[in-house]
């Protein structure tokens, strides 16, 4: 099987002599425009097309220039016009392939092939094959990790189970996020950059809508800008939410003698694919930011060795219904009692702990009020009693939603209530403990626990258990801490 | 279930380097103070309330936290584990398997050269349970070294 992977330096697909000619005319225009000007200033065209031809001579010469090779041992990618560049990655120590298509990759029938290792590589350091064709895809995908799974015949990849598959029912969570008026703003930001702010203000339209706030006056205008703008993300966030995830699949695929590969694919426009190998997994988290959680959603984030722990490498599930999460989860790390079982309470002192925290602003901000009372206009008392009624809200869903769970295998804490996560650790993945203490922690009788790992974000907390139970929970789950010289039995 | 408290102090010398280190930068201060104050006489509450707070800054920095942090800094080694407990006013208590150790370095920085301590580094992989022994005579910690890379017998499976 190596074998046939060719031991010889292999090119890219030669229709990147297309794409690539395109890309550096789009990320050379200020080359470009430098040319314009020097041609029609020294009234000489051939300037322009010299720097034309420049920019095209390079985006050939880098297909002719990259190449990769699928060794025995390692995989390694030739890249750099001036500069060369070897880039080599032991084939034992790839963890994921993930693929990815944008527009113009997609209509030529080229994906752009990453490969991830434990290693976190950015930038330069990345191993990415820009572009192959979408049909090798596949068998690329298999050769390059079927060393790291075991060795075994393509059969042998045929039992694949499907987990999920994108509902329509699922977009229900998407109108309440931030991510449309984050593109508002950010479309806002670039018109202005590019200096058609200017242009817009002197302009018949903004003239015309200035007139017509004047005719209704201010406070409308106002209301009528917010609410455009709400609709505009409303519409936004849903639209970004079906173009990423409309088609998404999530399917296992078992490998005889091995725990398989986990395969991820979405994407309407841009199509992304992941592949995860089993064997890394390390656990999940179940995230339930308080916008989705009232709808009764919940979203899945894999936590695996050689996977950033945040962000779109680790997603799983977008905001799906809750149970479908869970469900998937279950499957995943076949214990369904870490995941949905109750969990352990951490008691009076961090509930005490929580409200403090909570009431901390609206008691500053009463004492600021009061001392200047005479200055505090009248409307700021109802808005101190709905924050204060809001921070105590706050304060009972914060300290509902502490709480862990340990057995030998698995260690389980949930937190949080605008961004509630319950993390899912593996025990058998935690390779170091701390047990940190504040000084106010310390005089309450707590401390927070935190597992180190390899996998996902790489420190798993849980938050404010009672000091005396600390080490047993960490005990429990790492029999090197309980056989270690320092334990005792109280 | 509790873990006692590691064994082992740091080198007696410690609280003293921590403390010039501590000293170079609140010393600094405290002679661009005097110059100020040589250059203009003008606020004198600004210059006893900036006084005050540097001396304050002195004694909390320079004294207490350095004995403070002697009194946590504890650490030890097992057959199985690094033990280490570290802190002043937030104490973090912090064990790491040795079979899963990736690396072990030493660093000396230029106080420690001349005062004769080293620091170990413990590093596992991940990022969050790397263990640091601080302050520590440079023999013992040239002892630790070579007590934990025999345990260790680095490189020998995957680590994660």
């Amino acid at each position: 099987m190596t074998v046939e992977a060719g031991q010889a330096w292999q090119r890219l697909s030669p229709r990147m002599l297309l794409v690539h000619p395109v890309h550096e005319l789009l990320r050379q225009i200020p080359v470009l425009i430098g040319s314009l000007v020097l041609g029609s200033a020294t009234g000489n065209p051939m300037w322009a097309l010299f720097g034309l031809a420049l920019i095209v001579g390079y985006g050939l010469a880098r297909w002719f220039t990259t190449s990769y090779r699928i060794g025995p041992d390692e995989v390694q990618l030739r890249t750099g016009v001036l500069q060369r560049k070897v880039l080599s990655v032991p084939r034992n120590r790839i963890r994921s392939v993930s693929t990815d298509a944008r527009l113009l990759h997609r209509l030529l029938g080229l994906t752009v092939l990453r490969v991830s290792t434990g290693q976190e590589a950015r930038g330069d350091a990345a191993f990415a094959l820009d572009a192959v064709q979408a049909g090798q895809v596949p068998r690329l995908r298999r050769i390059l990790l079927a060393d790291s799974l075991a060795p075994s015949e393509q059969e042998a990849w045929t039992t694949a189970r499907e987990l999920a598959r994108w509902q329509p029912s699922w977009l229900r969570y998407s109108p309440l996020s931030f991510t449309g008026l984050a593109m508002i703003a950010a479309a806002v930001g670039l018109v202005y950059q590019a200096g058609a702010g200017v242009a817009l203000q002197n302009s018949r339209f903004a003239q015309s809508g200035l007139n017509a706030a004047e005719r209704f006056g201010v406070g409308a205008s106002v209301v009528v800008a917010v609410v455009v703008v709400l609709v505009a993300s409303v519409v936004l966030s849903v639209l970004r939410s079906l173009v990423t995830y409309g088609n998404l699949v999530l399917v296992r695929r078992d490998v005889a003698g091995s725990d398989g590969v986990l395969h991820l694919e979405h994407g309407l426009l841009r199509v992304r694919e992941h592949t995860f190998d089993m064997r890394r997994l390390r656990g999940g988290t179940l995230r339930e930011p308080l916008l989705v959680r009232l709808f009764g959603g919940a979203r899945l984030d894999a936590v695996m060795t050689g996977v950033d722990g945040a962000g779109e490498a680790s997603l799983l599930l977008p905001p799906c219904p809750r149970a479908t999460a869970e469900s998937v989860l279950s499957e995943l790390i076949a214990r369904p009692d870490a995941v949905t079982g109750p969990l352990r309470a951490h008691g009076a002192a961090a509930t005490r702990r929580r409200w403090t925290r909570a009431l901390a602003l609206p008691a500053v901000l009463l004492i600021a009020m009061v001392a200047w009372y005479s200055w505090a206009p009248v409307w700021l008392w109802p808005m101190w009693a709905v924050l204060t009624v809001c921070c105590a809200v706050l304060a009972v869903d914060r300290s509902r939603a502490l709480g862990h769970r340990v057995d030998a295998e698995w260690l389980v804490a949930r937190a949080g209530s605008l961004d509630r996560r319950r993390d899912c650790i593996a025990a058998a993945g935690i390779i170091g403990w701390t047990v940190r203490q504040t000084l106010l922690q310390r005089r309450a009788g707590v401390a927070t626990l935190i597992a180190a790992t390899a996998a996902g974000v790489k420190s798993y907390r849980v938050i404010d258990v009672p000091a005396e139970l600390a080490w047993t929970i960490a005990g429990s789950a790492s029999p090197w801490v309980a056989d270690s010289d320092w334990a005792r039995t109280q | 279930m509790n873990l006692i408290e590691p064994a082992n102090p740091p080198s007696r010398k410690a609280p003293l380097v921590w403390a010039i280190g501590a000293a170079i930068p609140w010393l600094l201060l405290a002679a661009g103070q005097l110059v100020w104050f040589a250059l203009d006489q003008r606020l004198l509450w600004v210059h006893t309330l900036a006084a005050a707070a540097t001396a304050l800054g002195i004694v909390l920095f320079v004294v207490v936290v350095p004995l403070w942090r002697y009194r946590v800094h504890r650490w030890d080694i097992g057959p199985n584990a690094v033990y280490t407990r570290t802190g002043w006013l937030v104490q973090e208590r912090r064990i790491a398997p040795i079979s899963r150790v990736q690396t072990v370095d030493t660093e000396r920085g230029p106080l420690d050269q001349l005062f004769g301590l080293a620091n170990v580094t413990v590093t596992t992989a991940s990022s969050a349970g790397a263990v640091r022994i601080v302050a520590l005579d440079s023999h013992v910690a040239d002892r630790v070294v070579a007590q934990l890379t025999d345990i260790a017998a680095l490189g020998g499976e995957d680590a994660t």
